[in-house]
């Protein structure tokens, strides 16, 4: 699947860039920056399936290398499926 | 790498790890503002999904800053009515009213939301007040004054039509038990340790023959704001 990138990809990842160095410095981030890093990560922002629908099939190995799905996952009342960028940094 | 966050942070639920974003990008939820040359290439909109035992969406939820998100204790609290069992609450008592308020957990980060959750027990015979009113009676209400909140809202039940015949009037009313949920943003950065929750309670308890006088009572719940935790350092 091609990703479709927007054209303003340099004058984000500027923003970007500011904003991982003052955080990685332990600077205070300015706050019109944190409001730019905030929009630029957000733009057109898409958040996935509709409830009501069903989420894609997955099958993924979590921390102990175990394969997971939905099946193995869910519990009597479901799952919370929480998206989030990494463990690493 | 997750095994070694998991342990670190004695994270007890599963990890789940997306390397190539495959199953981001089944769910469509890529974000495309990130250069490639970043190492942020890659990473997903920040998306929570309830989903049901069979894969149905339930509901779901973005906070458009992905450092701050809803808690789990608050979605907990919400969808099924569960409570930490560490979860701080205060009771409230007068006249004929009980209260007991209380939040959905006993600890949070600033910037995060959690649930807040107010039961009512009213002895037989009385009755509060639902919205709208007449400007000489005082609707039913929860409000956090504390500083450290930057936003809130409440999901009050339905209230129950009573005619008063004495009056020529049909009133709003809420009686026997019922339930407010709602939700407190906080704010970002706030000193972490140990703290209360600053709010009040405003009613006017009447039966069929007496009405009291519109009250307010003030309330503090203890919750303690966490630090927030530096990764390590990349092995």
């Amino acid at each position: 699947m091609t990703d479709q990138l927007p054209s303003d990809l340099a004058e984000k990842a500027a923003i970007m860039r500011e904003f991982g160095r003052l955080r990685a410095a332990g600077a205070a981030i300015p706050p019109e920056l944190q409001a730019k890093h905030v929009n630029a990560t957000n733009d057109g922002y898409a958040t996935g399936p509709e409830p009501g629908q069903r989420i894609p099939e997955f099958t993924l190995p979590d921390q102990d290398g175990a394969s997971r799905s939905l099946a193995n996952l869910a519990g009597p009342n479901g799952l919370l499926l929480v998206f989030y960028r990494s463990a690493d940094w | 790498m997750l095994k070694d966050f998991a342990q670190q942070y004695q994270i007890g639920f599963p990890l789940l790890s997306d390397r190539d974003s495959a199953v981001i990008r089944s769910f469509g939820i890529l974000n495309t503002n990130i250069d490639p040359s970043l190492r942020a290439h890659g990473v997903p909109h920040p998306v929570q999904y309830l989903v049901a035992p069979d894969g149905a969406i339930l509901r779901k939820y973005f906070v458009p800053n992905y450092q701050h998100r809803v808690a789990a204790s608050e979605i907990a609290l919400r969808e099924f009515g569960i409570a930490s069992d560490a979860a701080p609450s205060v009771t409230l008592q007068s006249g004929a009213l009980t209260v007991e308020v209380g939040l959905s957990a006993d600890e949070a980060f600033a910037g995060q939301e959690i649930g807040v959750f107010a039961k009512f027990a009213l002895d037989p015979g009385w009755h509060v007040y639902g919205s709208p009113l007449p400007d000489n009676f005082t609707a039913t209400s929860i409000e956090f004054d504390d500083p450290k909140i930057a936003r809130q809202s409440f999901d009050l039940p339905h209230a129950t039509p009573l005619r008063f015949a004495d009056l020529g009037e049909t009133l709003p009313v809420h009686s026997g038990t019922f339930r407010i949920i709602g939700s407190l943003l906080l704010k970002y950065p706030l000193d972490d340790g140990s703290t209360t929750l600053r709010g009040r309670l405003r009613f006017q308890q009447c039966s069929d023959t007496v009405c009291e006088p519109p009250e307010t009572l003030a309330f503090e719940i203890p919750l303690t704001l966490q630090p927030f935790m530096v990764a390590p350092p990349r092995k």
